[in-house]
C-alpha cells in the first residue's frame, strides 16, 4: 500500500476538478444538438480529435499489457502494437472516404454504402455489436482501475470500478463529446507528461542507459535491445510468420474500414473534425503519439528488467510501469503519478460511454424507433444511453474475471474473418451487403471451429494466432465470395450516390463511367 | 521537392496519383521510425538518434507531398458539405 503526504491529495484532487470542470464547461454547447452531442458539431481543428485518438488509446490497462510484451521480448514486443499502423495509411486513403460520407458511424455508413435489406441488417448488427462491446470496454478498462485502487489503498475493488467511471459520467453526461474531447486533450498532455518524466525517472533508478545495456549484457539479454530479434521463420516466440501478418494487418487494413477494432472511436473523432483535411491528420497524428508513447514505456520496462529480471508470473511483471513509478518517485509526486494514471483513466471512459451512446441514440433510437425526433429529444436520450453504458460497465466490471476469455476472443474474431471484407467493402464496387453480412455470420462460426472446437477434438491442431488469421481469411472468402456473386449487385443510383460523395479508390469502373455519364464528375 | 509547389485543382485532387503512393509508403515508415527511434534513443543509442532523425525528415517529405493534395480536396468537398448533411439526414431514416 501507498501512503499518501499531503501534497499527493492536493495533486490529486486538483487534477480531478480540473478534469471534470474542462469537461462540464461545456455544457452549452453539448445540449444544442444530437451533432454538438456526438460529434462536437463538426467543427474541430485536427489537433483536438488528435489528442483524442491518443489519450483514449492511453488506457489503465495499456501500460500493463506493453509492459507484458516489452518484459518478455524485449523491443520486439513494441510490435504487438504496431497494429496502430493502420492509421499511416487509412489517414490517406479510407479516413477521406468515411469523412466524406458524413455517417455518425460505422453503424450508419452501412446504410449508405448498402441498400435494402442487407444494409438494414448490417446497421443494426454493427449498432448492437457495438453497444455491448464498449459497455464491456468500459467495465474491463473499470476494473483494471480498481485493481489498481486495491494495489494502491487495500479499497475492494468495485470501489475503483465505480468511483471513477462515476465522476468521469458527469462531464460526459453533461457536455458530450465537446466534454470528451476537451477534457481528452488536457488529460492527454498530463498524460504524456508523467509518461515521460516517470520513464526518465524509471531509467535514472535503474543506473541510466549505459547501465542498462550494461546489465542486459552481463544477464545475456543484448536481444533486448534488438526489434528484430525473430527467433525463426515460424518457430520460436517471435517468428518471422508472426512478424508479416502483423505488418500486413496493419498497413494492408488501413486501405479499408472496420479492420481494426479502434476504427470505431476513431470513426467519431473523424467526423468531428472540421474539414477533410482535418481528419486525415488528426488520425495520422494521434496514432503517431500512440507508437512514440509505446516506445518510451519500452525503454522503461527495459531498466525494470534490469532491477527485477527473474519474473516468472505475468501478474508480477506487467505492473512494472506502475511499480517503476510507485517505487522510485519521491514522497509528493506519488501523488501526481496517480493523477496521472486517474487522466489516462478517464479519458478512455469518457470516450466509451459517448461512442456507445451515439450507437444507441443515432443508430437504433433515431433511425428505428423515432426518426422524426426533435434534438432536445436526441440530446436526452444520448444522456440515457450514457447512463445505461455507464450502468452495464459495472455489472460487466464486476464478472470481468471470469469472462475475459471469451472478451479477447470476441476481439479476435472482430480482426481475423472480417478485416478483408472490411477493405473489399471500400475498394471494389461489387462487393455487396449480402456477401459483407454472410462474412460476419460465418466468421462466428468458423473462429469457434478453429480456435476452439475442432482442436479440442483433435480434428485440427492448435494453430498460433497468425496461423487462426490466415485460415480465417481464407474459410470466410470461400463463404463470402460466391454470396456476393450469387446475389445482386448493389443499386447503381446507391452506388452512384455514394461514388460521387466519397469517392472511394480501387475496383470502381462501373460506377465511375455511370456518374460521368450522369454529369456528376 | 516539385511536387510540393504543385497547385492542385479539387478535381485533379480527387484522382489517385502518384503522391498518394508515395504518402502510404512513406506513412507507415515514418511511424516505425519514430517508434524505433525514440525508444532506442532513450538508451542512447547511436541508430537510435539515426532512426529518429530519419523519421522526423520522412515526416517533413509526408507533409510537402501529400499535404497540398489534401488541401484540395478538402476545400472542394466543403463547398457541398451542407447540401451533402441535408442529403444524409434524408437518406438514412427508416422507412420500414
Amino acid at each position: 500500500m501507498v501512503v499518501f503526504t499531503f501534497l499527493d491529495w492536493f495533486w490529486l484532487v486538483a487534477f480531478i476538478v480540473l478534469m471534470i470542470g474542462s469537461g462540464a464547461l461545456f455544457y452549452r454547447l453539448g445540449k444544442r444538438s444530437e451533432s454538438d452531442f456526438f460529434l462536437a458539431g463538426r467543427g474541430l481543428p485536427w489537433w483536438l480529435p488528435a489528442s483524442s485518438v491518443y489519450a483514449t488509446h492511453t488506457a489503465t490497462d495499456t501500460p500493463m499489457w506493453v509492459s507484458g510484451v516489452v518484459y518478455r521480448h524485449g523491443l520486439a514486443g513494441l510490435w504487438y502494437g504496431f497494429f496502430a499502423a493502420w492509421c499511416a495509411v487509412s489517414a490517406f486513403v479510407s479516413t477521406k472516404i468515411f469523412r466524406r460520407s458524413l455517417a455518425y458511424t460505422q453503424a450508419e455508413w452501412q446504410s449508405l454504402r448498402y441498400g435494402g435489406m442487407s444494409g438494414e441488417l448490417l446497421r443494426g448488427w454493427v449498432a448492437g455489436w457495438q453497444v455491448f462491446l464498449n459497455m464491456f470496454i468500459l467495465g474491463w478498462v473499470g476494473i483494471a482501475m480498481g485493481k489498481v485502487c486495491f494495489f494502491l489503498f487495500g479499497w475492494p475493488t468495485w470501489i475503483g470500478l465505480v468511483l471513477f467511471s462515476s465522476l468521469c459520467a458527469v462531464y460526459v453526461l453533461a457536455a458530450g463529446f465537446w466534454g470528451v474531447v476537451m477534457a481528452d486533450f488536457q488529460q492527454g498532455i498530463i498524460a504524456f507528461v508523467a509518461i515521460v518524466f516517470v520513464s526518465i525517472w524509471g531509467i535514472h533508478a535503474a543506473g541510466g542507459p549505459q547501465t542498462i545495456v550494461d546489465k542486459l549484457a552481463a544477464l545475456g539479454e543484448t536481444s533486448k535491445l534488438n526489434p528484430f530479434a525473430f527467433t525463426g521463420f515460424t518457430t520460436g516466440d517471435f517468428p518471422v510468420a508472426w512478424f508479416v501478418t502483423m505488418i500486413v494487418i496493419g498497413v494492408i487494413g488501413g486501405f479499408g474500414m472496420a479492420t481494426a477494432i479502434d476504427w470505431f472511436p476513431e470513426a467519431q473523432r473523424i467526423q468531428s473534425a472540421r474539414s477533410v483535411k482535418d481528419a486525415s491528420w488528426s488520425i495520422w497524428a494521434g496514432q503517431a503519439l500512440v507508437v512514440t508513447r509505446n516506445a518510451i514505456w519500452a525503454a522503461a520496462i527495459l531498466a525494470f528488467f534490469t532491477l527485477y529480471p527473474n519474473l516468472s508470473e505475468v501478474k508480477d511483471y506487467e505492473m512494472a510501469w506502475f511499480r517503476l513509478g510507485f517505487e522510485t518517485l519521491p514522497a509528493g509526486m506519488i501523488g501526481f503519478f496517480f493523477a496521472a494514471i486517474v487522466a489516462i483513466h478517464l479519458s478512455t471512459i469518457s470516450t466509451h460511454l459517448n461512442l456507445g451512446a451515439v450507437y444507441i441514440t443515432r443508430d437504433l433510437y433515431h433511425h428505428y424507433v423515432n426518426p422524426k425526433a426533435g434534438e432536445r429529444r436526441l440530446v436526452l436520450v444520448g444522456r440515457v444511453g450514457t447512463l445505461v453504458l455507464l450502468a452495464g460497465s459495472f455489472v460487466f466490471g464486476s464478472i470481468m474475471e471470469n469472462i475475459t476469455e471469451w472478451l479477447i476472443f470476441a476481439l479476435w474474431i472482430m480482426a481475423a474473418g472480417v478485416w478483408l471484407p472490411g477493405i473489399l467493402q471500400v475498394v471494389w464496387w461489387r462487393f455487396n451487403g449480402w456477401g459483407y453480412l454472410s462474412a460476419w455470420v460465418f466468421n462466428l462460426v468458423f473462429s469457434w471451429l478453429v480456435v476452439w472446437v475442432l482442436p479440442a477434438f483433435g480434428v485440427l491442431p492448435h494453430l498460433r494466432d497468425y496461423q487462426q488469421f490466415w485460415l480465417l481469411m481464407i474459410l470466410g472468402a470461400a463463404v463470402f465470395i460466391p454470396v456476393t456473386f450469387a446475389t445482386k449487385p448493389e443499386d447503381m443510383d446507391r452506388l452512384v450516390k455514394f461514388y460521387v460523395m466519397s469517392r472511394p479508390v480501387g475496383w470502381w469502373g462501373p460506377v465511375r463511367r455511370e456518374a460521368e455519364r450522369r454529369g456528376l464528375i | 521537392m516539385a511536387s510540393s509547389a504543385k497547385q492542385w485543382t479539387p478535381k485533379e485532387a480527387e484522382e489517385w496519383t502518384r503522391e498518394d503512393t508515395i504518402a502510404v509508403v512513406i506513412s507507415p515508415l515514418v511511424y516505425i521510425l519514430l517508434m524505433l527511434g525514440t525508444a532506442l534513443s532513450f538508451m542512447l543509442r547511436p541508430i537510435g538518434f539515426v532512426a529518429l532523425a530519419a523519421g522526423v525528415a520522412l515526416l517533413v517529405v509526408l507533409v510537402r507531398v501529400i499535404d497540398p493534395k489534401l488541401s484540395a480536396v478538402s476545400k472542394g468537398y466543403e463547398l457541398r458539405q451542407k447540401q451533402y448533411i441535408e442529403d444524409l439526414e434524408r437518406a438514412v431514416k427508416w422507412e420500414g
